[in-house]
């Protein structure tokens, strides 16, 4: 991987990294990406993706609210509040 | 043989009670398998009259029990507490079973030693220098110290089986979708099932019955029939594979001898071709790594959880919360996966392992026409130290070469001690086909026959 693609990379997934991190970060993808690299031996041609461990058919359910019971726990999780808000920084 | 019988009550008689506390208090400290031990907070929430009543068991800190924490081993979930109770959960508290505690894990699952918690280190109870495995490390150690019967884990690519293995208790990843997944924070939603690990087959098989089944608040949850109904008859044929493993040679003799031994028993054990073995390991870390940077997406730091001193607007306020709330190895995991899903490489990578993924399905079918179950090693070596002597964060992951097959594959694996060597549990595993999980109790029951695995030495519980 160049340098360029993990930066475009972490900054997809929102994490910032430091100079000393990012050059670790930076060896332990491109080591995976080459063991990744042995999946080319294989010949695809003709194999359906598997998406899902047991194939099952589509399920669907009714469309209905459901009352959850532990709204006020929830709500007591949040780092910073204001009643039934939390508070965030300004969005300018 | 340790049983579910002689634990039956302990926390339903004040004396008793008591003195599980005591040796709990003893023994953990040594061990660290707890993140939180307060066997008094959850009791109100278990029957009082269930066959389990008064049972302690053990969660890990994935599954979500109310008024715990649910830190999943991570600083980003430091300080959630949850508000609700997994449904496997709920289902052995109205079996009467009571929770006892969370235990250590590795970050979000990631990692095969419980080493990358951001909280503290589980000492193997086998030699408190090695570790206990991962990423289910808290769950094994606690029930091989003696301080639970039973704990339960989530195994995504052999999270339950490989600190079982390490610890020398029973490890079960059941068939894809027969637990329940509501309550288990997601790591990769194709590959993760709940799991258990075990004093001895009996318990495993036990509490079992009462983790399974169809749940309407996990779609993907499916009822379960016991293949036994459609496959009437006892297991015959053990598939074992041959040829060189690459594994350390402790585990290469227990392979042979475990197999000598079934012959013994009476199993017509035959050799099986699974072509696909080597790509196990990629194939699972690319897939597991693409479902987790989807899933991981939702830590922000503004709803819960670890939330940085100061940031200038909500785009920043995500940024810091991320970076400065996930540890390395969860980074490394979200940037893989990341990049495989990214347009332009998915081809490459994410598709190629999905549909590699199908020839490896199709790989145990043809096996299964062959054996009615499967004999694999668990982990190339024992359990490693810590350090310089151990295995590094990759060579841990290209170690999961034989865990990561039943969940690509969807199929149930059981594993189980097979041998003591150098000091150390070895664990074996048995892999059936979907639903087979009673096949693989039969076995590892039988083979109980001719090793009866001990306990942790200075371990031995209070009331076996």
């Amino acid at each position: 991987m160049n340098p360029e693609e993990l930066r475009i990379t972490a900054a997809l997934a929102y994490l910032d990294l430091g100079e000393e991190e990012y050059e670790e970060l930076m060896r332990a993808v491109d080591q995976m990406l080459e063991y990744f690299s042995k999946m080319m031996e294989v010949d695809i041609e003709g194999l359906p993706p598997t998406t899902h461990a047991m194939v099952r058919e589509n399920r669907t359910r009714a469309d209905q609210t459901v009352p959850f019971s532990g709204i006020e726990a929830l709500l007591e999780n949040a780092p910073e509040r204001e009643d039934r808000f939390i508070v965030i920084p300004n969005i300018l | 043989m340790s049983s579910l019988s002689s634990w039956i009550g302990v926390l339903s008689d004040p004396v008793k009670t008591k003195t599980y506390i005591s040796h709990v208090k003893k023994v953990e400290p040594e061990i660290g398998a707890f993140l939180e031990f307060d066997p008094e907070r959850a009791r109100q929430d278990s029957l009082e009259h269930g066959p389990l009543h008064g049972v302690p068991f053990a969660v890990k800190d994935i599954l979500a029990v109310k008024g715990f924490s649910l830190t999943c081993g991570s600083r980003i979930l430091s300080g959630l507490v949850s508000p609700y109770t997994a449904t496997v959960v709920e289902k052995l508290q109205q079996a009467g079973a009571v929770v006892v505690g969370k235990t250590n894990m590795d970050e979000f699952g990631m990692g095969s030693s419980t080493d990358t918690s951001a909280y503290k280190r589980t000492n193997n109870p086998w030699d408190t220098d090695r570790v206990a495995g991962g990423s289910s490390g808290g769950s094994a150690a606690s029930v091989a110290a003696g301080m639970v019967p039973f704990a339960l884990g989530s195994d995504t690519g052999g999270s339950v089986r490989q600190p079982a293995a390490f610890c020398g208790v029973y490890g079960l990843k059941p068939t894809y979708g027969v637990v329940s997944r509501y309550g288990l924070v997601a790591y990769a939603s194709s590959l993760d099932v709940v799991g258990l690990c075990a004093a001895s087959v009996g318990i495993a098989e036990e509490v079992f019955a009462f983790m399974r089944g169809y749940d309407e608040r996990d779609n993907t949850s499916v009822e379960y029939t016991a293949s036994s109904e459609n496959l009437p008859g006892a297991v015959r044929r053990i598939g074992v594979v041959s040829g060189s493993l690459g594994v350390e040679p402790a585990v290469e003799k227990t392979y042979r001898q475990t197999q000598e031994a079934l012959r013994t028993l009476g199993y017509e054990v035959v050799p099986v071709e699974l072509t696909m073995m080597e790509y196990y390991a990629p194939v699972y870390y690319t897939i597991a790594t693409a479902e987790a940077s989807a899933n991981l997406a939702r830590y922000t730091g503004i709803r819960y959880g670890y939330r940085p001193e100061f940031a200038e607007n909500p785009e920043e306020l995500v940024r810091k919360a991320r970076s400065e709330g996930f540890g390395e190895e969860v980074k490394l995991r979200i940037l893989l996966g990341t990049y495989v899903l990214r347009s332009g490489f998915q081809d490459q990578y994410y598709q190629r392992a999905q549909r590699i993924r199908t020839a490896i399905r199709r790989d145990f079918d043809q096996a299964f026409q062959k054996a009615d179950v499967i004999l694999f090693p668990v982990f190339p070596t024992q359990a490693f130290k810590r350090g310089g002597d151990g295995l590094d964060a990759f060579q841990q992951k290209v170690a999961d070469r034989f865990t990561t097959a039943a969940n690509l594959a969807g199929i149930p694996a059981l594993s189980f001690p097979a041998a003591v060597e150098n000091g150390l549990p070895v664990g074996m595993q048995l892999m059936a086909p979907p639903f087979g999980e009673d096949l693989l109790f039969q076995v590892a029951r039988k083979f109980t026959d001719v090793f009866s695995p001990p306990q942790a030495p200075h371990y031995i519980s209070l009331w076996s």
